[in-house]
């Protein structure tokens, strides 16, 4: 334990129903520094492993480069072309936050390797954005609060940049099918859904400010028989909630 | 992940020799086709390819073609193709209608529809990388195991259960599957492609290490045909089936003229029940027949200590599903 | 200093009003960096070796193959690392007593032997790319003498259940006796003599794995004697003292950064092990170490929601008044106790008598730790859904059971701060018109059947010390220095906002700066919900003392700038500030089937002012959701004969997907306490605290059958139907 002065350094606060005694230090706050981070990524493959020299275009950049059979999509994205939006959330297709567009389709990065990737265009989060020029999907993002903590949302966004571009329009119910391979543990789906809505309703437009509590999502009833069938299932209502103020 | 070589062949022809090459040098190799399982198992070094054939550089596999015997599906179509697919929809719904419960969005935009039908099993014990049957060992740990999601039908000695949703389909609408492997094809009705583990258990069909499943062919539709797939699932997305029922019935007006009924989720194959459909045949689809379907449906069913659930289950899908298929307008 | 004086809503510019996230464009263009994002030049990849057994000695360790392997760079095992993990196992659990983890008996190392549960480290490898850190794994050879295990927290009480450590199957106590955690007011045994019906029954809750998007990554770096680490922790300050006490090392020689991290739901508050092994490979290797899990060593190798087993004894008066309260609990902590175990709920009733004993016990499954409310879903879920069938079988409504006999002062005793429990209960049931939807159970007729159900609750809202230190510059540039980390519940726009508010200047003119222990003073961290309270009240602090020195001073010129900072340790005046809340759910059950689904759910909360509705909305829809999830879905499932889980994983464990998410409506009532800054309370955790126990009441209401054991599935619903 350090010896500092600082009376920030010693405290006490309730925890719990008890009291109890925490200690930290304070560092002296205004040394500002930035770390050493991030440098331009430079790994290649490893010798005696097998590679195979690939063409890509990312984001309608063209990739020529040597990858290691068996690097995975996510990989090679994250770490061998610093396009770090694109999270590993399970590496094993559950989760979605790995959602990239393979020819303009969402796939799971971490469960196609690179090597498979090879004459095929690939779009990311970083695609999304034109300069400052935010997607709509994107803004709406913002203005309804669709990422908490966000690891989540860039394979959110490119599902549903996946889906507005064959299906412009689609009902609460459609959005969650689409989206169903995205999981969010913030579990703010409900806001995710309300977001590619108003995104599609606003597309290229200004969205409006976004409304605190209301949001928008299926609450679906009938028997499960017809319950499974994503396409046929539309019974769908849309309710508005109050964040009474 | 460990170390492998991945090779794409440009014709069905060049895999095969891609396969018997590697296994000539002593390498174990693995024919790929989607990819989204094959590599969580590579990662989970359930299997250690040293080579990956990767099928999808195959030109002109993933078609649905009309022929003169009905329709001929390439086996590396996706999921997502297959599920939307006008001709597909109309004619073969409950295929259809199976490929779109597979998973997620992003997987049916890789997965395969031959790679569906021939996934390995999801069974935790094999999945978790226990010495099971399916595993190379000697026992099935399900048994006296957790088998809350096992077999009810033709279990023993390993109790997994099948785990593709196109593959009820298939056998329902008597699909037969061409395979293609060193000596030249052959071609195999989905019923006789699946095999039940008392028979072998370390495989769940009749593909040999150097085979691929090409093409599905589809009989021709029949007039008054209507199909149908209903699956349980545990979530509301991306579990394989608890129980499943492909359906697929043959109507004269209210009359049905023939009946195919399949189950997933229950066996280690697709589980037909031939009892149940011929109770339907000949006959008026009114709640009480269906009801009858219903209770038909687990006759000969075994129950393990925890999966006892699946009866009743079962007797509520079969007669759900048969009803609203007959009834529907 | 203690109480707040807050304006009212009218006058406020920034705080109450629904603003987007100030980081929201970072993480909507992936620029957003999380630990896992960091990449150093020369950084070595790590991979952690596993116990593939429940319980076991281990004989001998063979790494030679291991380090032979070209670009393997070093090899850690319980034999050359012998790194106490401080926060891993702490004597009552009380996680931020840095004594207490110095003094208990029951240290838990970084690597173990024996190993406890399947999944614990037993060897760590860095090497120059990650796939050969993880090839070198299948080359260390390990001899294991396997032990007994147990796994369920009853059965490893017994006499005959192999004793995990020395000391038998209790966990210690903050004086390292083996003792339960017991409560006691009145005499429950004469309450229960004099009460004129009395019921007894069993409820269980299982593990549930925080499972945040994140799997946790560990990024470490040496220079000189100076280590950096990057890593997701819901608190740099605590994470930083814990690096420092663990390896030896004063704390000014620790520098821990946390940009972003992808969810927290608890138990971050600290260092991991994870982020030890890293910075001694670091040390050993030289070079910088990037330790990844994956998500099924996170799901096994980590911790989740401790699963319990609770007694409950209830006497009540012919009049449905509640005379006696009697719990007895059994919380599963995995082989070392990282936190309390606790299991909470009695205190929300009103009643004389009351006795709750509860035991945290060693098993021999994964690590129980804090998730998102620790104590309070498992036994919020037992008590409301015995009182709710108290309720049904004293013929009563069970809302109307709830105002009677629920609680109105914190332990019968010391006055809340204020008290709105009553007002967010009426309000609820009115919303969600709950005389037309509640009916007598499983009344409805045909296989699909709806039904209703409520739960309400109390959750703590302290006060207390944080820090923040603000800086105006010549240019007019407020920037604000807290030691905040985002975990997702938006820390960050909250302290601006409040900022903002303070000095009365536009938001856009604060900026922050955050997650970095070299740049910010310490914070709580963002654990127990308790940011926008301490570390909010202390931003106002420190803006008061901006302000005061500008009217001093006059405004800073040139290369002067003024400094002000804050570290208030308010309290509440012997007054208990809580947060209070009811749920309302309406379910469909399928009876043949077994599938349950949510069809409407209405959310009321207090949690005083509402400093940003947008993302405090957020909080509420997600805390529920994830309990709708463990009501419904998740567990960790074992192999009971090989004590390994079988399900690990967002597909396993049944994690909730869009399809499954219903809306959830949220309700605020705001009401103000006097105490909070700007009249806040806690709102992170209250979201999930009832909503088990408003499904599983629901899903009695719609069967007539009652689930006590978590999670109510669908073979379960089957089996009940049967």
């Amino acid at each position: 334990m350090s010896k500092r002065k600082n009376d920030i350094s010693r405290r006490q606060f309730l925890e719990g129903t008890g009291a109890v005694l925490a200690v930290a230090t304070a560092g002296p706050a205004l040394k500002v520094e930035l770390p050493a981070e991030n440098p331009p990524v430079t790994d290649s493959v490893a010798s005696g492993v097998p590679s195979t020299a690939i063409r890509l275009v990312v984001n309608g950049t063209e990739h020529r480069l040597e990858v290691e059979d068996r690097w995975t999509l996510a990989e090679l994205l994250r770490d061998h072309i610093g396009l770090t939006g694109t999270k590993i959330g399970c590496d094993r297709g559950e989760c979605g936050a790995c959602t990239v567009l393979l020819d303009g389709k969402p796939v799971y990065s971490c469960s196609n390797l690179a090597v498979w990737a090879d004459g095929r265009e690939v779009q990311t989060v970083e695609g999304l954005a034109h300069g400052e020029q935010l997607d709509p999907l994107q803004r709406a993002f913002v203005e309804h609060d669709g990422p908490q903590c966000g690891f989540c949302t860039s394979g959110q966004l490119m599902s549903a940049k996946g889906l507005l571009a064959h299906n412009p329009h689609p009902t609460p119910h459609e959005v969650q099918a689409a989206m169903t391979g995205n999981i969010c543990r913030c579990s703010n789906y409900n806001r995710y859904v309300e977001a590619v809505l108003a995104a599609a309703a606003t597309k290229n437009a200004t969205a409006s400010k976004s409304n605190s509590g209301r949001s928008t999502a299926s609450t679906k009833s009938g028997a499960e028989v017809s319950a499974t069938k994503g396409r046929r299932n539309a019974a769908i209502s849309t309710t508005g909630a109050g964040g009474a103020r | 992940m460990k170390t492998f070589a991945n090779k794409n062949p440009q014709t069905l022809e060049q895999a095969v020799s891609f396969v018997q090459q590697a296994r000539k040098d002593g390498q174990t190799p693995s024919v790929v086709g989607g990819g989204s399982d094959l590599l969580g198992m590579v990662k989970e070094f359930l299997i250690k390819p040293d080579v990956l054939v990767n099928l999808k550089t195959i030109k002109g596999l993933d078609q649905v073609a009309p022929t003169a015997s009905g329709v001929s599906i390439g086996g590396l179509i996706t999921l997502d193709t297959l599920g939307t697919h006008p001709l597909i929809r109309s004619q073969y719904a409950v295929l259809a209608e199976a490929a779109e419960t597979v998973a997620t969005p992003q997987i049916r935009n890789v997965g395969t529809l031959a790679g569906n039908v021939c996934q390995r099993p999801w069974c935790w014990y094999f999945r978790n990388g226990f010495p099971c049957l399916k595993n190379g060992g000697d026992t099935c740990f399900s048994i006296v195991g957790d088998n809350r999601f096992h077999a009810i039908f033709g279990g023993g000695p390993s109790y997994i259960v099948h785990p593709s949703d196109t593959a009820p389909a298939l056998v329902a609408l008597e699909a037969k599957f061409r395979i293609v492997g060193p000596s030249g094809e052959r071609v195999v009705p989905a019923a006789d492609f699946f095999v039940l583990p008392q028979k072998d258990a370390t495989k769940e069909n009749v593909l040999t290490a150097d085979e691929v499943l090409a093409e599905v062919q589809l009989p021709p539709g029949h007039e008054g045909r209507r199909s149908t797939y209903n699956k349980v699932l545990d979530r509301e997305a991306w579990t394989h089936a608890v129980v499943s029922a492909a359906v697929v019935l043959d109507m004269d007006n209210e009359i049905c003229r023939r009946a195919r009924i399949v189950l997933g989720g229950v066996a280690p194959i697709p589980w037909r029940l031939p009892n149940v459909e011929r109770l339907l045949t000949g006959q008026r689809i009114t709640p009480e027949l269906a009801a009858k379907a219903g209770e038909a449906a687990i006759v000969g069913a075994q129950k393990l200590s925890k999966n006892a659930y699946k009866l009743p289950m079962t007797k509520a899908l079969v007669r759900r599903t048969v009803l609203a298929l007959a009834t529907r307008a | 200093m203690s109480r707040m004086p807050t304006p009212t809503l009218a006058l406020l510019k920034t705080v109450g009003h629904a603003t987007p996230r100030i980081d929201a464009v970072e993480r909507v263009t992936g620029k957003a960096t999380y630990s896992g994002d960091v990449h150093l030049t020369g950084m070595l990849y790590a991979r952690i070796l596993r116990s593939p057994h429940a319980h076991a000695q281990i004989r001998k360790i063979d790494v030679s193959k291991a380090q032979a392997l070209p670009g393997v760079k070093f090899v850690l095992t319980h034999e050359n690392c012998t790194v106490v993990w401080g926060a891993g196992s702490i004597a009552g659990g009380r996680q931020y007593v840095d004594e207490i983890k110095k003094t208990t008996r029951q240290r838990r190392y970084a690597f173990n032997n024996p190993v406890r549960f399947f999944g614990e480290p037993v060897a760590a490898v860095a090497a120059t790319d990650r796939h050969i850190a993880e090839e070198a794994l299948r080359l260390i050879t390990v001899e294991y003498e396997t032990l007994p295990f147990v796994l369920d927290q009853e059965e490893a009480l017994r006499p005959e259940s192999v004793k995990i450590w020395p000391d038998g199957n209790v966990s210690l106590d903050v004086k390292n006796e083996a003792k339960p955690e017991v409560y006691r007011r009145g005499d429950v045994e004469e309450g229960f003599r004099t009460a004129d019906h009395v019921f007894e029954d069993r409820y269980t809750t299982t593990y549930v794995h925080n499972a945040q998007m994140e799997p946790r990554v560990s990024v470490a770096s040496w220079e000189g004697d100076k280590l950096t680490l990057y890593t997701p922790t819901q608190g740099t300050s605590n994470c930083r003292h814990d690096m420092a006490r663990d390896l030896g090392i004063p704390d000014e020689k620790v520098r821990v950064i946390c940009k972003y991290m992808g969810g927290g739901f608890g138990n971050k508050n600290q260092n991991q092990d994870a982020d030890l092994i890293a910075a001694v490979l670091a040390k050993e290797t030289g070079a910088p170490v990037k330790l990844e899990l994956s998500r099924k060593e996170d799901f096994i190798g980590v911790h989740g929601r401790w699963p319990t087993t609770q007694y409950y004894k209830v006497g009540v008066s012919n009049d449905g008044t509640l005379q006696s309260l009697q719990l007895r609990g059994y919380s599963g902590m995995g082989p070392y106790r990282k936190n309390s175990g606790g299991i909470t709920g009695v205190e929300l009733y009103q009643c004389p008598n009351v006795e709750s004993t509860v035991y945290p016990v060693y098993t021999n499954r994964a690590v129980s730790g804090n998730y998102r409310a620790p104590e309070f879903p498992q036994g919020f879920f037992g008590i409301q859904s015995m009182m709710d069938d108290v309720a049904y079988k004293m013929k009563m409504d069970p809302v109307e059971f709830v105002l009677k006999n629920m609680t109105r002062k914190s332990n019968d005793e010391v006055p809340y701060s204020n008290y709105t429990l009553e007002d967010c209960i009426r309000r609820g049931a009115e919303a969600f018109e709950w005389k037309k939807r509640w009916h007598a159970p499983g009344a409805e007729p045909g296989a699909i059947k709806r039904g209703a159900g409520m739960a309400f609750m109390t959750i703590r809202s302290p006060l207390g010390q944080s820090s923040a230190v603000i800086r105006l510059d010549s240019n007019g540039r407020y920037t604000v220095f807290v030691g905040v980390t985002d975990i997702g519940a938006g820390a960050k726009t909250t302290m601006s906002m409040i900022a903002a508010e303070e000095l009365g200047i536009p938001l856009p003119n604060v900026d922050l700066v955050w997650g970095d222990t070299d740049r910010c003073p310490y914070s709580v961290g963002e654990s127990g919900s308790r940011t926008t309270d301490m570390t909010g009240y202390a931003v106002i602090e420190a803006a008061r003392d901006l302000k005061r020195q500008i009217a001093e001073k006059g405004l800073p010129k040139g290369e002067n700038a003024l400094i002000a900072s804050a570290s208030p340790n308010p309290n509440s005046e012997g007054k208990v500030r809580k947060s209070f809340g009811a749920h309302f759910v309406e379910v469909e059950v399928d009876t043949e089937l077994g599938r349950v689904r949510v069809l409407k759910y209405i959310a009321v909360h207090d949690s005083g002012r509402i400093m940003n509705p947008l993302t405090a909305t957020s909080q509420i829809k997600g805390g529920a959701t994830q309990g709708i999830g463990m009501a419904l879905h998740e567990d960790l499932v074992y192999d009971q004969r090989s004590g390994q889980p079988l399900n690990a994983g967002y597909y396993g464990a049944r994690i909730m997907t869009h399809l499954d998410a219903p809306e959830i409506e949220v309700i605020f009532i705001e009401s103000d306490d006097g105490y909070g800054p700007f009249g806040a309370k806690c709102i992170g955790e209250a979201g999930i605290v009832h909503a088990v126990a408003a499904v599983g009441n629901a899903v009695f209401n719609a069967i007539g059958r009652r689930m006590k054991d978590l999670p109510i599935t669908r073979d379960k619903i089957l089996g009940a139907m049967a």
